[in-house]
């Protein structure tokens, strides 16, 4: 074999390759059945590989649909409401323990007036 | 299970075949399987030295090598023959710098958490660490320092410098071929062979008959 500039090779580059290639012939026993092993595995891809090949085509076009699910869910939960809001406040309120506890009132006629009011009101 | 392409040619290695699934028919050729086996079986002992030089871990260097040749046969087994062997050791040259990136990260990360322990070097292996140790006959008869030496020398030297270095001195591939499995030009092989050739001359001196 010539070497980089075309000239024969030197004795360096001929002992280090026989050095190598020896080196590559002594492997133990245990590696080279790991190698042989890791060989069959790779030749068993040869006829397992076509059947994946719907799972390469279906895998992205799954996740593209996926995302676009979550993304309209969110669009449509971040948009105006009409009464989401009013139900998270009336959540809030009864969640709140400071909160004015009706009753405890001692003047009902008050509230049912009050109420009534504001029924009347909501419904012109 | 979707089905598979028959093809009139039934894969006849073996143990490759005993890994088919019930039902699950092999594609590829009969001849395309044997040549690929071959092909493997003939380099997979140098590119287990190469990784094992690079990686100075045997796990790691099998594992690059298994994973090298998973990839061919599942990525480039349709390609001609001729093509394997540099798209082969520019596979295995990817897998050994991904393993290397990967130990430098987890090295840099345990840094900062002296507390954990990392399996894989919690308790660092002298034999593990050491420069492959086992020489060829040449070494014997020469010494068996020379090899060992050798190796841990070219295991020493920059990613490009080693890959050029092996790829020429091991693998035995021509300027040309080694350009195609390292992904650059002619120039750049010899550029980077001649620096490994100064470095190991350097470290060696010349070996003695």
């Amino acid at each position: 074999m010539k070497n980089q500039s075309g000239d024969e090779q030197s004795s360096f580059e001929k002992r280090a390759q026989e050095l190598l290639r020896d080196s590559a012939d002594q492997l133990d026993g245990a590696t080279r059945s790991r190698l042989t092993q890791a060989r069959h595995a790779a030749l068993a891809q040869l006829g397992s590989s076509s059947g994946h090949r719907w799972l390469q085509v279906a895998l992205p076009g799954g996740a593209v649909a996926a995302a676009a699910v979550v993304g309209l869910i969110l669009w449509n939960g971040m948009g105006p409401q009409a009464g989401g809001s009013n139900a998270m406040e009336d959540l809030e309120l009864l969640a709140d323990a400071e909160g004015y506890d009706l009753s405890q009132e001692p003047d009902l006629d008050f509230i049912e007036w009050a109420a009534a009011m504001g029924d009347t009101k909501a419904g012109t | 299970m979707p089905a598979c392409q028959v093809l009139p040619f039934p894969l006849l290695i073996p143990a490759a075949k005993a890994e088919f699934p019930a039902g699950r028919r092999p594609f590829m050729a009969e001849s395309t399987a044997h040549a690929l086996n071959s092909f493997l079986a003939d380099v997979e002992r140098r590119a287990f030295r190469m990784a094992r030089m690079a990686l100075r871990h045997d796990a790691d260097a099998l594992d690059a090598v298994q994973d090298a040749m998973l990839q061919l046969a599942r990525r480039y087994a349709d390609r001609p023959a001729a093509e394997w062997r540099p798209l082969f050791y520019r596979i295995l040259e990817n897998r050994i710098r991904d393993l290397q990136r990967r130990r430098a990260v987890r090295g840099r990360v345990l840094a900062w958490m002296p507390w954990v322990r990392d399996e894989d070097d919690a308790t660092p292996d002298p034999v593990q660490l050491a420069p492959d140790p086992s020489p060829g006959p040449v070494a014997q008869l020469e010494g068996e320092q020379i090899g060992v030496a050798l190796q841990a020398a070219i295991g020493m030297l920059p990613a490009r410098q080693r890959e050029a270095f092996l790829l020429r001195n091991l693998e035995g591939l021509d300027v040309a071929a080694t350009a195609a499995a390292m992904g650059c030009s002619e120039g750049s092989v010899k550029t980077h062979y001649s620096r490994a050739l100064q470095h190991l001359r350097e470290q060696l001196g010349e070996f003695r008959p």
